[in-house]
């Protein structure tokens, strides 16, 4: 009977990506974030409103979230109102570096969501189990099926149109599975032409095409052992930047993995999950159809990782614990050539990241005890050796005269949680302190133009660790059809790293008004407050409210840029048998709190109204699920403070799709 | 499972043959003519029983700076001999009937026993139907002397690292710039290197050897300093500039060395003012800073030109 009880685990474990205790996973979904060692609970990959999303939709609805958009496609996703220097963002605990110096490509654009279960978003310190991190860490959860008795087929064709930038997307799915075999394919298309704003004005250069294909198999080696192998390929090809002075000509990407993973029936280690993976991705900007640029340009990028993840879990009696081992090793390299309007002379030459060299191994830590019954203490520890290397550190040592070849850094970090329920409240507090290595551009970065504010920046090999204090608390209620909850986390950050204008040379890109190098500020501070409602106004109608408020300051008290006003979402959602219907309505009041240092302007506030319908059926065996839904009801014409210079955001979309069971 | 990975690793291989190959950095630093070549003979001259080879990178004379190494080998033998004494003249005839000599330098003392003798020569003009060149040397081997003379042929300079310039200064003095490295430029930091020669009666020069009896030469200039502005003159370029960079100082060897950045490959221009020991202007002048997108950068009335 023990036997079968394990064998039944194995399976489930195949579903997800850690062993963990099934009855926390149950728990948190009801509960505050992240109660278990591994952050917050599993979500699938859909949204209250919309069931076939993209990536960054379904980013989008976390409330910790928000986005520096450059166009329609590869949104650059903000942590804790962090950049992605500051966050780790890892498929399923692998590392991944994009390849583009403009931040065309952060590593949620090589994914399509029928790759992935859900996404942890781990807030701060407890997302460095994967590595150092300031901001928290964004784990993609691939999909891979579960080991079943029986041999099982499953198939899903998900197919939509969306109106507005007539975007067609076909996603479809196959798994078979049996006692000792799994195979876990995908296959997705998506393409999108320019869309329009409010305005009904096209918005010129944003339109995408992107291909993306996975496959998985997995083998069960013993009764507790399992090896799978996984690779992605994506190619996203004419993928246009409205913000940026030039797009996307072709980017690819093969990610892969080969994991092994065993069980244990008794004593401490309940399971032992290893993993060596490899990803490669190239990335070519293309500036063709760009005939306003005074200077034509290549900018091809290559990003190459090799990596290793191995962990350990461990249970006894109210203490778990998962330990984990991160090792991997990235090289970076970008290339810029200019052409003089005289196409007969030579062209020019330099790289914008001189073959850099990130390696990185470290230990995570990450236990939980629980206490009592209705308290539980989560604490953690991280210790990384970072190591960065420029084979032509001639570049770096332009402006930086004394930089060496070969950089090594200490990054340690802490974190502690106590959590307490008391009645229908829960309380949290938690502590973490974490220090950060500086990323490739920012070390290493030559001229790298930045669209925003006009200037070409250089990275400096000098830089100090960034280090993160950080606080959060958090307070839930709960009770009958009513529930609340408040989540604030405070951060300190010295050294915080960002460009200063550097009074030195004399700017390369024809757009730029100077040269910024990065340097450390003495401290920042980041403070993020979320406020949840929820009510059952009937049994089949629900009301749901966010609000959102954020405030940073540099250390001569001037805000930060890319800090997200005062937001707020509200919607309706009702549903009875088949049907379900959503009116929601969400909106960011006016930027006051704008940075004129770092080149923001004031935006404007806005709402949007959106509303959605689905009906689920069956034709035989099979289930159909049908959506109808606008976004931006109103068409109003708004950009948010995020978009990358102010180019407005979608007008009125209706979309459609449908989702077939095979 | 084995035929599984075999097929993954096949995969692999078909998928990372990259769409676009990354640009061979070493080849795109070389300037073309004169990649690590060894060096070649350029002349050959037979005195006694011995045989005297001058040699050079391209196996020619350009106009500005060559580096020369003169090599003397037993022509019987095959073996390499010793130079106890040595003098060099390169001298230049015009065809208005003026003779000058060229700024050169071999330093004996420091070279190796055998050799071959390395020194250089700057040709401040080309061999033309109105500029004719002769090199004249006095080797002593064993005590016994030797006197030289070969007609020679000065080509243009292919290199652009190596241009030079002559000119007319403020005081009326005519003088000659030339660059002597880097050779092979990087992007980052280079030391510049340039010798600065002024036209002088052969009067002033403490040496009796004279074998083309010129009555003026070009002799190291002492005490200037060459002001430096390195920028890209292409319209594109916006007359860009580089951080970082130092004014030439004249060290022992004559020279002058100061240190230029180059931020990326292409064409630049080195923005020169020559000023006497006295802090005086003797040629050139400063040039706008401003960035200034689709305009062709100004240049100093004192500037060279280079590519790599």
């Amino acid at each position: 009977m023990k036997h079968i009880n394990k064998g039944i685990v194995l399976l489930i474990w195949a579903a997800n990506g850690y062993a963990q205790d099934t009855t926390k996973l149950q728990d948190t979904t009801q509960t505050l974030e992240a109660v278990t060692i591994t952050a917050t609970a599993k979500r699938k990959m859909e949204t209250d409103m919309k069931m076939v999303i993209s990536i960054d939709e379904f980013l989008a609805s976390s409330e910790r979230i928000s986005f520096i958009k450059r166009g329609a496609f590869a949104w650059e996703p903000l942590l804790n109102n962090m950049t992605t220097e500051r966050s780790s963002i890892t498929i399923d605990g692998m590392h991944v570096f994009g390849a583009c110096t403009d931040k065309m490509d952060p590593i949620t654009s090589y994914i399509e969501s029928n790759n992935l279960s859900t996404i942890d978003i781990s807030s701060g310190q407890q997302g460095s189990m994967h590595g150092a991190t300031v901001a928290g860490n964004i784990d993609l959860k691939r999909k891979s099926t579960s080991f079943s008795l029986e041999k099982q087929w499953r198939g899903i064709y998900q197919t939509g149109f969306e109106s507005n930038n007539k975007h067609f997307f076909h996603l479809g799915n196959m798994a078979y599975s049996s006692d000792r075999l799994v195979l876990d394919a995908s296959l997705a298309f998506r393409k999108a032409s320019s869309y329009f704003d409010g305005h009904k004005e096209r918005i010129d250069h944003s339109q995408y095409h992107k291909i993306n294909a996975s496959f998985g198999l997995a083998l069960k080696t013993g009764k507790f052992a399992a090896v799978r192998v996984d690779a992605i390929y994506d190619q996203a090809k004419d993928v246009g930047y409205p913000g940026l002075p030039m797009d996307l000509g072709l980017s690819r990407a093969f990610i892969t993995s080969l994991s092994y993973k065993q069980l244990f029936e008794e004593g401490l280690v309940k399971s032992w999950d290893t993993k060596l993976y490899f990803n490669a991705l190239e990335h070519y900007m293309d500036d063709t159809k760009r005939p306003e640029n005074l200077v034509h340009m290549d900018m091809p990028g290559w990003s190459t990782t090799y990596g290793l993840l191995s962990n350990v879990s461990l249970h006894h009696g109210d203490f778990r614990s998962e330990i984990q081992l991160n090792a991997y090793d990235n090289l970076s390299i970008a290339e810029m050539r200019m052409y003089p309007q005289d196409r007969s002379r030579q062209t020019m030459f330099a790289y914008t990241w001189p073959w850099v060299s990130t390696g990185f191994v470290g230990f995570a830590v990450n236990s939980s005890w629980d206490i009592t019954t209705r308290s539980q203490l989560d604490f953690g520890a991280s210790f990384g050796w970072h190591y960065n290397h420029s084979k032509y550190v001639e570049f770096n040592r332009i402006f930086y005269p004394e930089a060496s070849p070969h950089k090594g850094r200490l990054l340690p970090g802490l974190h502690t949680r106590y959590q307490l329920d008391i009645n229908s409240f829960r309380f949290s507090v938690g502590l973490g302190y974490g220090h950060r290595a500086p990323s490739v551009s920012e070390g290493y970065g030559y001229y790298i133009y930045n669209s925003f504010d006009r200037y070409d920046y250089v990275g400096n090999p000098n830089l100090k660790n960034e280090i993160s204090y950080e606080l959060n608390a958090g307070m839930g209620f709960k009770k009958e059809r009513f529930r609340a909850e408040a989540k604030m986390n405070y951060f300190h950050i010295q050294h915080y790293i960002v460009g200063e204008i550097l009074h030195l040379g004399s700017p390369m890109n024809y757009q730029s008004v100077g040269v910024k190098g990065y340097a450390s500020l003495k401290y920042a501070k980041i403070f993020n407050l979320n406020l949840h409602v929820g009510y059952d106004l009937l049994e089949h109608l629900h009301w749901k409210g966010e609000l959102s408020y954020s405030r940073a300051r540099d250390d001569k008290q001037e805000p930060l840029p890319f800090i997200r006003p005062l937001s707020y979402q509200s919607s309706l959602y009702f549903m009875h048998r088949k049907f379900g219907a959503q009116l929601s309505v969400q909106g960011d009041l006016s930027q006051w709190d704008f940075s004129a240092a770092y080149g923001e302007d004031h935006t404007a506030a806005y709402s949007v109204y959106n509303l959605s319908m689905d009906y689920s059926f069956k034709i035989k065996a099979h289930e159909l699920t049908l959506q109808f839904g606008v976004e931006n009801l109103f068409n109003r014409y708004y950009s948010t403070y995020a978009d990358w210079g102010n180019i407005p955001r979608m007008g009125r979309n209706v979309f459609t799709a449908l989702k077939f069971n095979l | 499972m084995k035929k599984t990975m075999l097929f993954l690793f096949v995969l692999c291989h078909v998928l990372f043959s990259c769409t676009k190959e990354k640009t061979n950095y070493n080849k795109e630093l070389e300037p073309g003519d004169i990649s690590n070549q060894e060096v070649k003979v350029a002349y050959k001259l037979n005195i006694g029983d011995y045989e005297v080879s001058i040699k050079t990178r391209s196996g020619k004379l350009h106009l500005g700076y060559n580096k020369i190494y003169i090599e003397l080998t037993n022509r019987f033998t095959g073996e390499r001999a010793p130079l106890d004494a040595f003098q060099f003249s390169a001298v230049m005839n015009h065809s208005s009937g003026q003779k000058a000599a060229a700024p050169y330098r071999f330093d004996l003392g420091e070279q190796v026993e055998e050799g071959p003798y390395a020194g250089y020569v700057v040709f401040p003009d080309q061999s033309s139907a109105d500029v004719a060149w002769t090199l004249y040397m006095q080797i002593s081997i064993y005590d016994q002397t030797y006197a030289l003379e070969q007609e020679v042929q000065v080509e243009a300079q292919e290199n652009k690292n190596l241009n030079m310039t002559t000119f007319i200064g403020e005081d009326d003095d005519v003088y000659c710039v030339a660059l002597i490295a880097p050779q092979q430029p990087i992007v980052g930091e280079n030391e510049l290197i340039t010798g600065i020669y002024r036209y002088t009666s052969f009067s002033n020069i403490s040496t009796e050897y004279n074998p083309g009896e010129v009555e003026y030469a070009f002799l190291e200039a002492k005490g200037y300093t060459l002001k430096l502005d390195p920028r890209m003159p292409d319209p594109s370029m916006g007359n860009h500039s580089s951080p970082n960079n130092k004014d030439l100082a004249q060290r022992d060897d004559g020279l002058y060395y100061g240190q230029v950045n180059y931020t990326m490959t292409g064409n630049w221009t080195l923005n020169f003012i020559l000023l006497n020991g006295q802090g005086q202007v003797v040629k050139g002048e400063d040039v706008p800073t401003d960035f200034t997108p689709g305009v062709e950068g100004v240049k100093s009335t004192l500037h060279l030109d280079i590519l790599f």
